[in-house]
Parts: structure tokens; sequence; C-alpha cells
């Protein structure tokens, strides 16, 4: 792996040589906007802001970037800076053929955990740039709390997609090329390249016993009737399909007729069944959304964020999907050359699960 | 077949998904040669296993049905030759959402092919007793 060391303010230039050498034609990344921190799509490089350190690494969680690209059929490049969740649903999105990877340049920053975006405006001041543990336990001692998906995730550290920058102590970063297009692109740019090592072993098995335990302490969902006092309050929106980055049909079932039924067809299903809830079905939309991104949910969260009735949807969406993620073996996200679950097969596996 | 059902004894509706080619025909063949087997199955007919969309299965319980079964043609006998594989992956990974919910006992797939009328009748007869044991699925009759 071809890295180089940089201190935090170099990351201005950096970004910058991107777009002046021509490696990417715009750039999609986070800048201060006011007290918040927001996604801008930036082609001209006298406008990358002067210390993107500020906003590429602030723990704000507003969208997820991977959706603001999706189903973009552009010959143009366009590199795409966020925190690993959402360089993974941008990865399962190249898989789902939703995007073409050669037009895509992937760069990952370490993510400490994130505030909800609003959270984060309204207390930007105390939580600052960066977060350590030290500082997690002060907020949430303050009764400022980390969103509850950046608590149960094990892979925030910048190892995906074509670059990482990763985050050292002191304001210092390293610039790594994670496939051959990252490190031609760190070349393009004149870095000064020397084989690094960033494998983090220790730090990766701290986080991830640390969201195996979060994820435990959570309330289960473990009965049909569970479920369904889960949903109670939900109203049908919808908003956590729009925001999700991998739910990517162009037309949902629940927005046609057989799923989302009006008039006659309502009340052809009223008189079917005596009595049906309406907004019409509640429980079959949740159930279906989560068999469709089992395989590709990247944890990241933005549907618990985006309901309008609180449900912590994070207890439900990402939590169901890795089970059936753990029976493939498969991590979404992790590597763009690898088959999604359902496009392959073995010839003999699964028998224990069918009956 | 029914001659010796108690009054007011609880009886599992069944929804089966059953492949044209194998699953289908293996009914056939348990008709014809005239097994026995409990009447709770209401089968439909698909062209294949890969046919099968989870999203059937999730209808059909929350619409009521006690159990849903899915019978497909043996792995590597298919006669679009890789359906049931791909249905293998699909219904392992509904099963799995299912199990989370405790629903997961009530969905049972089976290969069957076009001569195992046996298989058929003794599949359907396990299946009924399985879920009269299991009793009726918790969805039945709530407003959903």
């Amino acid at each position: 792996m071809k890295g180089a060391e940089l201190g935090i303010e170099d990351l201005e230039g950096f970004f910058r040589g991107l777009l002046e050498k021509e490696v990417v034609d715009c750039l999609v990344m986070p800048h201060v906007a006011g007290k918040n921190i927001a996604y801008m799509m930036v082609t001209d490089p006298k406008r990358i802001e002067s210390s993107p350190g500020k906003a590429i690494f602030a723990p704000s969680f507003s969208v997820n970037a991977a959706g603001i690209v999706k189903g973009w059929t552009v010959a143009n490049k366009v590199g795409l800076v966020a925190k690993p969740c959402e360089i993974r649903a941008a990865i399962e999105l190249v898989k789902l053929n939703q995007m073409d990877k050669d037009s895509l340049l992937l760069i990952s920053v370490d993510c400490a955990g994130a505030f909800e975006n609003q959270v984060y405006a309204d207390h930007s001041d105390e939580i600052g740039e960066w977060l350590d543990s030290g500082k997690i336990e002060e907020l949430k001692g303050k009764g400022i709390e980390l969103r509850e998906a950046c608590t149960i995730c094990d892979s925030r550290l910048a190892d995906v997609g074509d670059i990482g920058i990763v985050r050292l102590n002191g304001d210092k970063v390293v610039v790594t090329g994670l496939t051959n297009m990252g490190e031609a692109a760190l070349t393009a740019l004149e870095l000064a390249l020397e084989d690094k090592e960033i494998e983090r072993k220790d730090e990766k098995a701290r986080i991830a016993e640390e969201a195996k335990k979060n994820e435990e302490a959570l309330p289960k969902i473990s009965s049909i009737e569970e479920l369904e006092a889960f949903l109670q309050d939900c109203i049908v929106c919808k908003n956590c399909r729009d925001v999700c980055p991998v739910c990517y049909c162009k037309e949902c079932f629940f927005d046609q007729p057989l799923g989302n039924p009006a008039s006659g067809d309502l009340l052809n299903l009223a008189e079917l069944r005596g009595a049906i809830g309406v907004p019409a079905n509640q429980l079959f939309y949740h159930l279906t959304r989560v068999y469709h991104v089992s395989t590709t949910c990247v944890g990241c969260g933005a549907c618990a964020d985006a309901c309008p009735k609180d449900i912590p949807l994070t207890r439900y969406y990402p939590v169901i999907a890795r089970k059936v993620q753990e029976i493939f073996e498969y991590e979404p996200g992790k590597d763009v050359e690898e088959p999604l679950p359902f496009v392959v097969y073995e010839e003999e596996e699964l028998e224990d699960k069918l009956r | 077949m029914g001659e010796e059902k108690k009054e007011g004894e609880f009886e599992p509706k069944i929804i089966g998904f059953t492949c044209n080619w194998c699953t289908y025909a293996s009914a056939d063949l348990a008709g014809t040669s005239r097994k026995k087997y409990p009447p709770n199955a209401r089968i439909i007919r698909l062209m294949c296993s890969g046919r099968l969309d989870p999203m059937f299965v999730l209808k059909a319980l929350l619409n009521g049905a006690d159990g849903v079964f899915i019978g497909g043609c043996h792995p590597g006998e298919c006669h679009y030759i890789k359906g049931n594989f791909y249905a293998r992956r699909r219904i392992a990974a509904i099963r799995t959402i299912l199990k989370q919910l405790g629903l997961d006992n009530r969905v049972r797939s089976e290969w069957i092919s076009a001569s195992e009328g046996d298989k058929f009748a003794r599949v359907m007869t396990e299946m009924a007793e399985d879920l009269k044991k299991l009793g009726p699925n918790p969805m039945r009759g709530k407003i959903l």
C-alpha cells in the first residue's frame, strides 16, 4: 500500500490538486455550512475551503452521500469524499449497476462516530472537529449522544474505496492509495509516496468489540408481535426508503397500485379481510424492505435519522440485515469485485436454512 | 381423509408454491397414485422455484396463512438449469429474517422431483401436523 503523510492543513492542496490535475472533474465533499456540515459539489479548485479537515472529519451525519450520486450515468469523473459507511454504500451501488466504477474516485475518511446533523449544529462548539473516546463519554454525560447506528458500527476506519484518509494523532493525516485507481491519483498529485502499512488491527478489533457490546445492549425485536409494536407509529411515509443509499428500484413496489392500494382497490381489500390497517401495508412494507436491503445494508442509520416519528430503525434494518449477511459471509461494501450474494450460488450450500 | 376430524379442531392453512416441472408434477403423481395426505395446502404453480419472490411468502403470512410451502426440483436438476440455486439463496435469506421474528418454522421448502409422489404426500402430512402443534399464525385476524 502506497501513501504519504501530510499535515491536516495540506489537505486543502490535496483536494485542489485532484481538481487541478484533472484527476477528477468534480468533488462531492463536506463543507462547513454555518454551524453545520453539508455536502457540496465543487468543480472549481479555488472553491475548496481553506481547512477542509474541519469538514471532512467533523462528526456530523446529514445524508448518506452515496445516495447523491446514485443512478448517475455520466462520463465525468466524480470524486466522493465521505465516511466509510457512505463509501461502502457507493461500492454496493456499483455492484448493483447503479454507478460506473470508472467514473468514481472513492475517498474514505476516518470516522469516530457521528451525531445527527441537527444535534451537531446545536453543539458544534462543544463537539469540535474530531472525537476521541474520552470526548464521546464527556459529551454523553451532557446528553449529547452519538447516533445509534454509529455506536454499533464496526467498520469506520478509512480502509475502503480507492483512497483512505487516515487521521493520526497531532493533526497529521496519512493519505493511502487502496486501489490502482487510488494510487494513480496520488501519483498524479506528485505526492512523495512511500510504503505505508496501516493495518490498525488492534484498533479494528477494539472497535468491533465495542460495537458488538453496544448492539447487544440495544432492545431486541424478537417476534412479529414485537415488530408490530415497534412499528406502531409508522405512517408509511417511506422516508426511510428515500434516504436509504442502497434502496434503488426505479419504481418502488409500494408506490404502485398493488403495494399502495387506494380507492376501490383498498375497499376490495377491506372487504376481503373484514378490516385492514390504513395507510395500508405498514408491516408488509418494512418486511419487504428489510429483505430487499438484507445483503447490501451498510448500517449507516440514515433511515433512523429520517424517520419523522423517531422510530429507532437502526434496531431493525442493520441488525436483521447482518443476520442475512452472516449466512452468506458477505460484508457489504468491502470489496467491489466480490459478487452480490443473490447473483451467485454454490452447488451445495444452505440446506440447513430451508426447512 | 377428514373423517376423523374433531369439531373445532384447528386446521392450518398452507400456501404452497410449487414448480411446474417437479413438485407440481409430484403432487399430480401423489394424486394419481391415490396417496393420502391432508388437504391443508392450496397450491400455486410457478414455472420455477426461481420465480418465487420472497414477498409472496411475506404476503401469505401477513394475510393469515399458517404455513408456506415451497417446492422445487432437486438442486442440479432444475428445468432451467439454475433457477432453484438462486431460489435457495432467496429462501435462506427470507427464512433468516423470519427466524428473527419467530416465523421461520412456518416456512418450509423441499426439493421434490416429479417421481416423488410419496415424498410430496409425506411432506404435506408432516407440515400439517407440525403447524397444528404450532397453532394459528399470530398474524391471523390482526388488522394489518
